[in-house]
């Protein structure tokens, strides 16, 4: 495998994005008006219901970001890659890319619902470590199941069916966690939370090497 | 086959065994149950399974104990019928600890169905009044709980609460082992076909996948109608249950991938990969998750398997068998299935 390939595939990625910014701005906009939904339907809310629905604003957006990453580039040029690249580098340089991207729709979803509907976070570190950890288990997971949902027909229903249940694992220990943040629960052993939570990235990580070269080939 | 013989042997043998085999004497209330120190009290006990009437040369015994070496026997009693006693107790004017109020555990003995027990039944509080002396008083040690009898012939714990729904342990819990089975099966397969994409392999992993979501499919509603039964409510948000909907889901989501795509190698190709993928995040959902939140399930602080503890000799001689007997059912479901679809695809040209 070489390594050094994996940088021009990154640096692709952010090439693409740059060129098709309409796309990149669709997902801005789509997370405001998400954000902008939620609050007209809740104007105040308490900081357990803060927490939830946070999350729920950047699990959609982290969706509707990360399933353009396989259908943006037409079948041919897909092609021409797979004859290029390691299929485990091209599916890292994407999962890399879709966490950085979640990051930041993260951090503008956070700062525009803290805007609007009050910022109850006590401890802002962990919040901070919580938002990092959560764009890295959403990329890897939904990155592996928008290749698979790329290939299908119906691929935005697809998307949706086969990674909720997928995601569940993480999305539950995220919001323990943010909720330790916002101070709801008292708990002193979160590392333990965190150290789960690395173990099921660390096994979607390892899957998605082993079984994205089985999806890449057509 | 001798396997399938054996299946229906077992089933049957679970079925009988499961139903019909009578569960131990318990003690299911006191009334009432508080009691002041140094008073004469009469307490109705309500006994379940018992045979307070049945005729023996040695009688009944009722203690209320505190401890092993702490106990107070029932000066006197009066049996009104099989399952209702009352007993008379002169509590010492002492505590045997010094509290404001000890909960003291009921023990009926009996010589034909054995010894029943109830924890916490009668809370004993202290008395000021008939405080003298500081020393404990005698009356507690006097009549220690001894020479207990056991039932003879097999029998099934009782619990409160549970009652005799304790029998749904054959049928609730070998549906999560033998779905656990199958998916284990179906992954197999599934590797197997990535590795040789044989068309046979491919159905294998699907009916296995399927096999397994009927089991699910039974797994839910049993322990609903237990849940219901014991928890108040069929469904109370508990992580166990929200898990194996979870998984439930992703298996649904398995089948209408498979029916996604115009040619059968790529949906095969890619369901086989979602199988596995899904699959290894189906270990963080039954192992990890579960042990994060509070459950109502039994053994669930830290340990989401089967509390040994609340398994006996007799019903580990009917869980086994059931779960052997299960499980071998599930497989011959999946081999008819896996038959089926043979036949089906070779009259369809597919194979």
């Amino acid at each position: 495998m070489n390594w050094k390939s994996l940088f021009p595939l990154l640096r692709k990625e952010f090439i693409l994005e740059f060129r098709q910014r309409y796309a990149i701005s669709g997902i801005v906009l789509y997370v405001f008006s998400m954000v902008f939904v939620v609050y007209i339907a809740s104007i105040r809310v308490s900081p357990p219901v803060w927490n939830v629905l946070f999350w729920l604003i950047v699990l959609f957006a982290s969706i509707n970001a990360v399933v353009k990453s396989f259908v943006q580039e037409s079948g041919t040029r897909q092609l021409y890659y797979y004859q290029l690249a390691d299929p485990v580098l091209l599916v890292l340089a994407k999962i890399l890319y879709n966490t950085l991207l979640l990051l930041v729709l993260s951090t503008l979803a956070f700062g525009a619902y803290s805007l609007v509907a009050g910022n109850p976070v006590k401890d802002h570190f962990l919040f901070a470590l919580v938002v990092l950890l959560g764009s890295m288990g959403f990329s890897i997971a939904f990155t592996f199941i928008a290749s698979i949902a790329a290939k299908a027909n119906n691929s935005a229903t697809l998307m949706a069916i086969l990674s909720f249940p997928v995601i569940l694992p993480i999305l539950l220990t995220l919001v323990r966690l943010s909720s330790i943040a916002l101070g709801l629960i008292q708990d002193t052993a979160y590392m333990r939370d965190i150290i789960n939570l690395l173990a099921i990235d660390t096994i979607l990580i390892a899957l998605t090497f082993v079984l994205f070269p089985y999806i890449w080939k057509d | 086959m001798w396997w399938k013989a054996l299946s229906i042997v077992l089933i049957i043998y679970t079925i009988l065994a499961g139903m019909l085999v009578p569960l131990k004497s318990g003690i299911q209330r006191t009334e009432p149950a508080f009691a002041k120190a140094g008073a004469d009290q009469t307490i109705r006990f309500y006994g379940y399974n018992t045979f307070f009437q049945k005729a023996s040369d040695t009688p009944v015994r009722v203690w209320l104990y505190y401890d092993d070496r702490h106990a107070l026997a029932a000066s006197d009693f009066q049996v009104l019928n099989d399952t209702i006693l009352e007993a008379r107790f002169r509590f010492p004017g002492q505590l045997p600890e010094k509290k404001e109020s000890v909960s003291l555990n009921a023990l009926i003995d009996h010589p034909v169905a054995g010894a029943a027990l109830l924890p916490a039944a009668v809370y004993l509080s202290s008395n000021p009044d008939s405080t003298g002396n500081t020393g404990l008083d005698s009356a507690w040690t006097a009549n220690p709980v001894e020479q207990l009898h056991v039932q003879s012939g097999f029998s099934f714990p009782y619990q409160n609460v549970i009652y005799e729904s304790i029998r749904n342990t054959y049928f609730h819990v070998p549906m999560w082992f033998v779905l656990l089975f199958l998916f284990t099966a179906s992954v197999w397969y599934s590797i197997q076909y990535l590795r040789n994409p044989e068309p046979e392999n491919d159905r294998r992993a699907a009916a296995f996948a399927e096999t397994g979501l009927l089991f699910g499919a039974l797994g839910l509603p049993t322990g609903m109608i237990w849940a219901k039964y014991t928890w108040g409510q069929p469904w109370s948000n508990d992580i166990k249950q929200l898990m194996t909907a979870v998984a439930l889901l992703i298996y649904l989501a398995y089948f209408i991938l498979r029916r996604s795509f115009d040619e059968y190698e790529k949906g095969a190709r890619l369901a086989a990969v979602y199988n596995i993928f899904s699959f290894a995040s189906l270990i963080p959902l039954l192992y990890i998750v579960p042990r994060m939140f509070a459950s109502l399930h039994p053994g669930a602080t830290g340990n989401p398997a089967f509390g040994s503890q609340d398994l006996d000799n007799t019903m580990r001689a009917v869980f086994y068998p059931a779960i052997i007997g299960w499980t071998l059912f599930g497989f011959w479901i999946a081999q008819l299935r896996i038959r089926y679809q043979r036949l089906y695809d070779k009259a369809l040209g597919l194979d």
